[in-house]
């Protein structure tokens, strides 16, 4: 095999994440967590896709007095679609703050409702298990809520990852290295995401590290 | 012996069973059963490279800017780590704006003793930023593009549903970006969906870590030397 065609093979798992990207259509390719495992959640694989269940991504930021979490999923999809909200999804985020970071320490679990009194469903999102907030966060998705210091929104937004996925696909069918820096396969998409703020002093542990990281489960099981 | 150098030893022991048990699974020899390393078909990525590489110092390799942090204490368990006294910033945390895929690849391609983690994102090989400026504060994600539908945010009365987490069966999870979707084979990504950062953190996957990477070093690293790069991997 020329080894241009290797390389671009080899940078084509690393960069785009993308397994059986030889196999499938660019418009379908994972990259970070997007549409992975994609023997569960990305329709090219498989013909019951557990979209809503597809963490994307996840991203966790400090400032001097706050903690930043974001959960993004069900995405990157077309800019027509509306949000993602599925009653029998639960999604985690989980933090360890402890010796070991892996062993959680708080679990923060977020998932979807509707209010069916006035007709078509109307959505909303209970929060639970944030660190010094007594009982649920709940109100109405695209609305900020705020409760106990900790500030939670659940909506649809622009897909915050960006990468040239698509140039890789044309790189690999023309032979010549394609990626373009202008070009991001993210840009023009939209996703789902919930956004929670929570004061900074109620997550630290010392000095210790803080481990995060996300879940998506399904209610009664795997989609078949 | 310190607590580093007990994980390191831990890890290098782990990584050499699993690569031992890989080895003897690839070549077809009289391998014994895995167990906490299950043989896997690797992504298709690249035929055979002439130079075989070895991949231990690359998750040995320390991170700058991390105080000490090493790669594979980066990717093992599979979680984001913050460290509050420190400013954030990939991969202290993750922020919306931070060129993850490029910084991971030097990461664990490149020696960081001679290049900087930002090196491929200096470059770059991808794009720099989001299409949409993100916000500076609350909720700090771009607006959606286009006219999508916005979901009527006048409810009041929810129907959740209340059943315990043991009622759910996990679907996916996520923690460090890239970890599995670059580092662990395709078919067995359910199975790491399934596990936990603890399960990680026992060495559950360190052998398909060391594995996939390997098999990734020896397609890439002639290329990485090429554009005037030096690889982590020795060559074996």
């Amino acid at each position: 095999m020329k080894i241009v065609t290797r390389v671009l093979l080899g940078i084509g798992v690393v960069l785009v994440a993308m397994p059986l990207a030889l196999l499938v259509p660019a418009r379908v390719l994972p990259a970070a967590d997007h549409l992975e495992p994609a023997l569960r959640v990305n329709q090219a694989f498989i013909t019951t896709p557990d979209r809503a269940a597809d963490i994307a991504d996840i991203y966790a930021w400090h400032t001097d007095t706050k903690l930043i979490i974001i959960v993004t999923f069900a995405g990157p999809q077309s800019i027509t679609l509306p949000a993602t909200y599925d009653r029998d999804v639960l999604y985690g985020v989980h933090i360890g703050t402890g010796v070991p970071k892996s062993d959680a320490t708080q679990n923060i679990y977020f998932r979807f409702g509707a209010d069916t009194s006035n007709g078509a469903p109307r959505h909303g999102i209970e929060v639970t298990g944030v660190p010094g907030v007594t009982g649920a966060i709940t109100g109405p998705v695209e609305t900020t809520l705020q409760k106990d210091g900790v500030l939670v929104r659940a909506g649809l937004f622009d897909d915050p990852f960006f990468f040239d996925s698509a140039g890789l696909g044309m790189s690999r069918t023309s032979g010549t290295l394609m990626f373009d820096r202008n070009r991001d396969f993210f840009g023009g998409q939209n996703l789902t995401a919930v956004i929670i703020e929570i004061p900074r002093d109620r997550i630290s542990n010392g000095s210790n590290p803080v481990a995060i990281w996300s879940t998506g489960a399904r209610f009664g099981g795997l989609l078949r | 012996m310190t607590a580093a150098f007990a994980r390191h030893a831990r890890f290098a022991l782990l990584l050499a069973t699993g690569l031992a048990l890989a080895a003897c699974n690839s070549s077809g020899g009289d391998a014994p059963p895995r167990t906490t390393v299950t043989a896997s078909a690797p992504d298709p990525v690249a035929t055979a490279a002439t130079t075989s590489y070895d991949v231990l110092p690359c998750f040995f390799q320390t991170v700058p800017g991390t105080g000490g942090t090493t790669v594979s204490g980066l990717v093992i368990p599979d979680v984001l780590t913050l460290k509050f006294g420190s400013p954030a910033g990939f991969p202290n945390g993750r922020r919306l704006q931070d060129p993850v895929p490029d910084i991971t690849l030097a990461a664990i391609f490149l020696d960081l003793t001679r290049h900087s983690p930002g090196v491929l994102a200096a470059l770059p090989l991808n794009p720099p930023a989001n299409d949409r400026p993100f916000r500076p504060d609350f909720p700090y994600l771009a607006l959606p593009q286009g006219t999508p539908p916005i979901a009527d945010a006048t409810g009041r009365t929810f129907a959740f549903r209340t059943d315990p987490v043991s009622a759910y069966v996990r679907v996916d999870r996520m923690g460090m970006p890239a970890v599995p979707t670059v580092l662990i084979a395709q078919s067995r990504r359910p199975a790491y969906n399934d596990a936990n950062p603890s399960d990680d953190a026992k060495g559950n996957f360190v052998g398909e870590l060391a594995e996939e990477l390997r098999i990734l070093t020896n397609a890439l690293a002639d290329d990485f030397i090429a554009r005037g790069l030096t690889p982590c991997a020795k060559p074996a």
